[in-house]
């Protein structure tokens, strides 16, 4: 009778498929006595596909915010770049030094061949720019990916979910039903 | 979870496992429209800023130097060099909001073919309304 619960199928990450009661008949053979205990085996997987939900979602809010930074290091270069192909020698900026606090710099863009890319840990790396481009643009690549993993996740997880609302609701209107009868 | 009034009673109709994939297919497709909705909200407002930069840069002389923000710093840019910066990102961001407008609009089909046919089958033992 436990064995409902067992999964049967999971997504490409092990996430259990939520079982489907096909009659809670089948399901819920001794209603006097099995009936709280198997209402409580359901509302307790709910409960853990709920929690596994709210985790997949903080990483999709970090996700959310690295892909954008990314971005906009390969903007900058890009700029950079382009501002040297026109041949022009100097690049003004207004820079935030803190968070806040503005202020003036001016590049060299023609001597420019490197940037300074932060690395994680506390490290920072120097990469001539065309090797920046690269690196960013495979972490960009990757971090989609990952995107895409973490969405397929969340709506897998939506789903069943769903499917676990469903049958708490069955179950219980079903029990209603019962206990009507026995009157 | 509602209570229903009082002397209304649950018609039991048979949830089939086909009936549970529709309802599952109604909930994500809800998810997914409310995602883009908030991403199209966005994507207007920022459409709108870049509308009435482009009106406004007009006014300005061409050869003076302006700062346009490019990733967390401002850059200072000719406004022609501008005026070019803008006209692309509007391009970008347009072909985005067809994009998104087309998703949303797909997804508003499905949803409306997937409330016919379960309200054809549970009638008033579903809602599928906000």
């Amino acid at each position: 009778m436990a064995d409902i619960l067992k999964p049967k199928n999971t997504n490409p990450r092990g996430i259990p498929e939520a079982p489907f009661i096909d009659k809670v008949e089948n399901v819920v053979k001794n209603p006097d006595t099995d009936f709280d205990m198997i209402m409580q085996m359901f509302q307790q997987r709910l409960q853990q596909y709920k929690y596994m939900e709210l985790s997949k979602k903080q990483q999709l809010a970090d996700l959310n915010t690295k892909i954008p930074d990314i971005e906009k290091n390969l903007d900058v270069i890009k700029h950079i770049t382009e501002t040297k192909e026109e041949g022009d020698e100097e690049l003004e900026t207004n820079y935030e030094l803190n968070d806040t606090l503005y202020t003036k710099a001016t590049i060299d863009v023609e001597k420019l061949e490197s940037v300074y890319l932060w690395l994680g840990a506390d490290v920072m790396l120097e990469y001539p720019l065309d090797e920046a481009v690269q690196l960013l643009d495979e972490r960009l690549e990757k971090n989609n990916e990952q995107l895409k993993i973490v969405k397929e996740d969340l709506e897998f997880l939506k789903e069943n979910i769903t499917t676990m609302e469903v049958n708490t609701a069955r179950l219980y209107n079903w029990d209603v039903e019962r206990r009507k009868k026995l009157k | 979870m509602e209570l229903l009034p009082e002397g209304q009673r649950n018609t039991a109709t048979e949830v089939t496992w086909e009936d549970q994939q529709r309802i599952n297919k109604f909930s994500t497709i809800i998810a997914k429209k409310d995602e883009q909705s908030a991403i199209l909200e966005k994507l207007k407002t920022d459409k709108e800023y870049l509308d009435d930069l482009s009106l406004e840069i007009e006014l300005l002389d061409e050869d003076e130097k302006i700062q346009y923000k490019i990733g967390d710093a401002f850059m200072l840019l000719k406004v022609e060099k501008a005026v070019e910066k803008i006209e692309q990102d509007n391009e970008k961001l347009s072909t985005r909001i067809n994009e998104v407008c087309d998703l949303i609009d797909s997804y508003d089909d499905q949803l409306g073919e997937l409330k016919k046919y379960l309200y054809a089958k549970f009638g008033n033992n579903i809602n599928l309304e906000r």
